[in-house]
């Protein structure tokens, strides 16, 4: 399986890095999901608000199918949200980006280990693949929908 | 001194955020931030303090165990602290993880040690300075601890079923699920692999976060009192026994017995119900 271009430049980015600039990189990622949120006059053909057992606070995933097909997805975590959780929200809202619902939904969990280091992926750091799965769940409800409409 | 601390069983057990705001270049004491979040001290900590991680540093990276005398010496040299050094410990979820380190340091015999009330929560609510730089101390000579005194301070499984046989006092401080058997796990946390739900038979369940303000702070003497001395009916010559899950939601509790109330003989059951829940045919109640 191929990953989105955009998501494979970033798994190739981190995947070799020593683990100090890892840890560095995840940090300016985290940093970045704050502009993840909704932007004024933004559009979404779905919207998915939810505090899960899963996660420690409220993330709300914003899904728009363009015209061509493509996704573009908006994140919003609330404040106890982890850093990782951050990280991980960041690189695939730019990962994911203008990819397909189908392409989306293909995407292996796999690619989570090679971005987080074998260091940080142990016990307790499944939290890393709680947005992948919110993402796919948003895409699995929008496809679900399109079908009950055809 | 906050005036809250007077009552405390060990009242200089504990620091507050506006004396430790006024103290972060005071010369002999190192200020140590440990977390759940792995990258949280990355992102921000308080300035001046150094990062030890539970996993990577305190844990041995093979056994289910603690590092032994060399590698505590070593943390403690890397990060420039002495046998003289005062370490103030703070972190996350209600400094879970900064009692468990604290807990760490004590099989080591390091008793200067404290804990920052209201943990990096409240440092961070109270808007003090944070920063990202990462300090650099001198390496220290500390030397390596003649030995791991795990028997004060720390209960094996072995030890906690004889425990149990002898109808001593355990405490459960899990969420009210994981001690009725509902849930393995607390919530919002993925399942991590335990095969049977329930509590050790005879084990009062007392939540960590009882012991806990909303902000993070430690409930007073007398509302401690009235909840481990009252409603449990511990007393303060009990030989006890805490546990949670993996050790860290137990530190909490056995600091709180041990120095908030002077309790005398509080261990931790580090293996907790990880352990407990996995060991064949061992006993198990459950109320679910």
């Amino acid at each position: 399986m191929s990953y989105p271009t955009a998501l494979t430049d970033i798994i190739e980015l981190f995947e070799f890095l020593p683990e100090s600039e890892r840890r560095e990189n995840l940090i300016n990622y985290s940093d970045a999901a704050a502009a993840c949120v909704r932007k004024e006059g933004d559009t979404f053909d779905l919207e998915d608000v939810r505090k899960d057992e899963e996660c420690s606070d409220t993330v709300g995933v914003y899904l728009n199918i363009d015209a061509e097909g493509k996704a573009h997805f908006a994140v919003e975590l609330g404040p106890k949200v982890q850093t990782l959780t951050k990280a991980m929200t960041a690189i695939l809202c730019r990962g994911l980006d203008g990819s397909t619902p189908e392409e989306i939904m293909a995407v292996p969990a796999d690619f989570v280990p090679r971005i987080i280091g074998a260091e940080l992926v142990r016990l307790r750091s499944q939290t890393v693949y709680y947005v992948l799965s919110r993402m796919k769940a948003a895409v699995k409800m929008w496809l679900n929908q399109r079908r009950a409409a055809e | 001194m906050n005036a809250k601390f007077a009552d405390y069983a060990t009242p200089d057990i504990l620091v507050d955020t506006d004396w430790l705001l006024a103290n972060l270049d005071t010369p002999g004491i190192r200020i140590i931030e440990s977390n759940e979040d792995l990258l949280l001290y990355d992102v921000s900590h308080i300035p001046g303090a150094v990062h030890i991680d539970w996993r990577r540093d305190l844990n041995d990276q093979t056994t289910r165990d603690y590092v032994g005398p060399e590698g505590f010496a070593e943390i403690c040299r890397r990060h420039g602290i002495t046998p003289d050094t005062t370490v103030i410990f703070y972190g996350d979820k209600s400094n879970w993880w900064a009692c468990y380190a604290f807990w760490v340091f004590q099989l080591f015999g390091h008793t200067k040690a404290k804990v920052l009330d209201g943990g990096r929560d409240k440092w961070e609510e109270e808007g003090k300075t944070l920063t990202r730089t990462v300090p650099t101390y001198p390496a220290s000579d500390y030397p390596v601890p003649a030995l791991r005194d795990d028997a004060a301070h720390r209960a094996y499984f072995q030890q906690t079923l004889a425990h149990y046989q002898a109808g001593k006092k355990l405490v459960d401080v899990r969420s009210p699920k994981e001690y009725s058997g509902e849930t393995t796990h607390m919530p919002e946390y993925p399942q991590e692999g335990v095969l049977r739900g329930g509590h050790i038979p005879g084990a009062k369940s007392c939540p960590w976060a009882r012991a806990a303000n909303a902000d993070k702070t430690f409930k007073t003497r007398a509302e401690l009192d009235a909840l481990y001395g009252g409603e449990l009916g511990l007393k303060t010559d009990d030989d006890i026994i805490a546990y949670c899950r993996i050790g860290e939601r137990s530190s909490h509790t056995w600091f709180v017995l041990k120095y908030l109330l002077g309790y005398i003989h509080v261990r931790n059951y580090d293996g907790s119900w990880t352990e407990w829940g996995n060991m064949v045919r061992t006993p198990i109640e459950r109320t679910a």
